[in-house]
């Protein structure tokens, strides 16, 4: 049915395939800098799947965070276009949930309110979206602390509360920009099994934006590697592992060599960045 | 987030605000003794620094006074409504500044300008727009605290963590969505402070009003009792408005710093 409703449409060019819910094409963003024109990303392209859990990998710095903001329709001005379900978007999409990099709860509204806020806007009657929240909260280890404000939770707590915010908006597609940053080891490990359980469980496509390979293999299908600045795609890893997942994976010899690939992949680029990152710290000095 | 702890840490600091009570206190008690002093050494024509035990006299008879409390019904119905005039102008505006880069370049630089200047030059305008009722005080008092709370809303917009905006954006959140969840509790302590300044200078501007012309308020009272120099019943009268002035700032105060006063 897929296959027919895409060819029913006018003829596009290069029509990707009908599986493919999430497509990027060519992506560029150029940001201007009192040090001139900066070309975050250029030339970005890839599809995710139905169903699929995919990665973008890449060093500090190399567009990531941008590209996640231009598919979550929060970037204007961009090149290329971003299509959910065949139709190009701009601006922020109903399918999409968002968790970002930065610190984001809000700090004036307990847990429990933080987890409801995507419910509230939607218009969710309270004893619902406290009941629907509340199955969330404890998803991500975080039941007891309803009513906590975040100021009173450590950062990886208060980022699990980010995340089940988001699931509590139940996105069809999540967008997650390096949630686990700030997890220690041990909570990222068993976080990421939880994601993977709810990924199932509502059948989400994910994107995840990160920079640890061990995470990016331990949870995706395919991992899109890029290259620093201009932020491109390098290679894109098919991760040939069994589903379902848990992170006991994690000390099998398939999974060391899919590490050591990637970071194969990933090395020369992390060199550049830090090589460019003290060149321009080097010319920068009076 | 790092204020709620800033304050947390604050409150459990016993030993050093006990001092600050005892300093505090010290200070009253020199300027008592001082005022005390001036008053017993008779080097100030008549009663212009009253003994404090007639200006206490004078208070307990202002207590009894009912046309007393008529008036300060008057004066505080004055400011009620100058604050939440000007008040929800400067919100309004203020939010509008803060929140187009356009706006605030175009116009924010009037508010600065004016924003300082003394308000009561425009008082002739108001009697002339608004008659010598309380219409006209409430206007001037509407002027005075506009600027302060337009100014210190437009500030606080701009620092709000735009990640904040993001989250919202991302959910869909209808721009009256975003301005009620989002903007006006991200900017709950710039709001209180500016209505705190706003409320300081909406007293100002009414009283002094009315001390100019008028028929009716405190103003007008201080007027009448300095015109037949009954100095004590003047200064019980300032004792009056200034414990007022405290207490309203106490209340807005804790207002502002109990980040959980919204909660479930
Ligand atoms: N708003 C911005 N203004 C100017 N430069 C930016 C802005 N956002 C990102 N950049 C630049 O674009 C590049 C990519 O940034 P980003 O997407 O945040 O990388 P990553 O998330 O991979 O660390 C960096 O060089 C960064 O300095
Ligand atoms: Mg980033």
């Amino acid at each position: 049915m897929g296959a027919i409703g895409t060819e029913a449409r006018p003829a596009q060019a290069m029509a990707p395939p009908p599986d493919w819910v999430l497509v990027v094409e060519d992506l560029g963003k150029r940001f201007d800098t009192p040090d001139g024109a900066v070309t975050a990303v250029d030339g970005v392209s890839f599809g995710v799947r139905k169903g699929e859990f995919l990665s973008v990998i890449g060093p500090s710095g190399c567009g990531k965070t941008t590209v996640f903001n231009i598919v979550g329709g929060l970037e204007p001005g961009y090149q290329g276009r971003v299509r959910i379900g065949g139709e190009e978007v701009r601006g922020p999409h109903k399918s999409i949930g968002m968790v970002f990099q930065e610190e984001s709860t809000f700090p004036w509204r307990t847990v429990l309110e933080n987890v409801s806020f995507p419910l509230e806007v939607a218009g969710v009657a309270r004893a619902e979206r406290h009941q629907r929240a509340r199955r969330f909260i404890s998803l991500v280890g975080l039941a007891g602390f309803e009513n906590r404000y975040p100021s009173e939770l450590s950062g990886g707590m208060r980022q699990r509360v980010a995340i089940a915010r988001t699931l509590a908006f139940e996105p069809t597609i999540l967008l997650m920009d390096e949630p686990f940053a700030a997890l220690d080891e041990q909570t990222r490990l068993i976080l990421g099994d939880k994601v993977l359980q709810i990924q199932q469980e509502l059948a989400q496509t994910t994107l995840l934006i990160t920079h640890n390979i061990t995470e990016a293999v331990q949870l995706s299908d395919r991992i899109v590697v890029m290259t620093f600045r201009p932020g491109r795609v390098k290679r894109i890893v098919e991760i040939d592992l069994p589903r379902p997942r848990t992170s006991e994976i994690v000390g099998s010899e398939a999974f060391g060599r899919y590490v050591a690939q990637v970071w194969n992949d990933l090395r020369e680029e992390a060199t550049r960045g830090m090589a460019e990152s003290e060149i321009g710290a080097l010319s920068r000095r009076p | 987030m790092p204020a709620a702890r800033d304050l947390s840490g604050v409150a459990g600091a016993p030993s050093g605000s006990g001092r600050v009570a005892a300093i505090r206190i010290a200070i009253i008690l020199v300027v008592v003794a001082l005022w005390e002093a001036a008053s017993a050494s008779g080097w100030f024509y008549r009663d212009v620094i009253p003994s404090l035990l007639t200006v206490g006299r004078a208070l307990a008879v202002l207590a009894v006074n009912r046309d007393f409390y008529w008036h300060l019904v008057v004066s505080l119905m004055e400011v009620g409504q100058a604050l939440a005039i000007g008040g929800g102008l400067g919100i309004a505006i203020g939010l509008a500044l803060g929140g187009s880069r356009f706006l605030s370049r175009a116009f924010e630089r009037y508010l600065y300008y004016l924003g300082p200047t003394p308000k009561i030059i425009f008082f002739p305008v108001m009697i002339m727009w608004f008659g010598v009722g309380p219409a006209s005080k409430v206007a001037l008092g509407a002027l005075s605290c506009f600027f302060p709370i337009a100014l210190s809303v437009a500030a606080g917009m701009r620092q709000i963590d735009p990640v904040l905006i993001r989250v919202g954006r991302s959910f869909h959140a209808s721009p009256m969505q975003m301005a009620a969840k989002i903007h006006l509790p991200a900017m709950r302590e710039p709001i209180l402070n500016g209505v705190r300044l706003g409320f300081g200078v909406a007293i100002i501007g009414t009283l002094l009003a009315e001390t100019k012309l008028s028929n009716a308020g405190i103003g007008y009272l201080i007027m009448q009792a300095y015109a037949v120099f009954d100095m004590p019943r003047m200064y019980a009268m300032l004792i009056v408005l200034f414990a007022l002035a405290i207490a309203a700032n106490e209340l807005v105060g804790r207002y502002a710093g109990v980040h959980a006063v919204s909660g479930s």
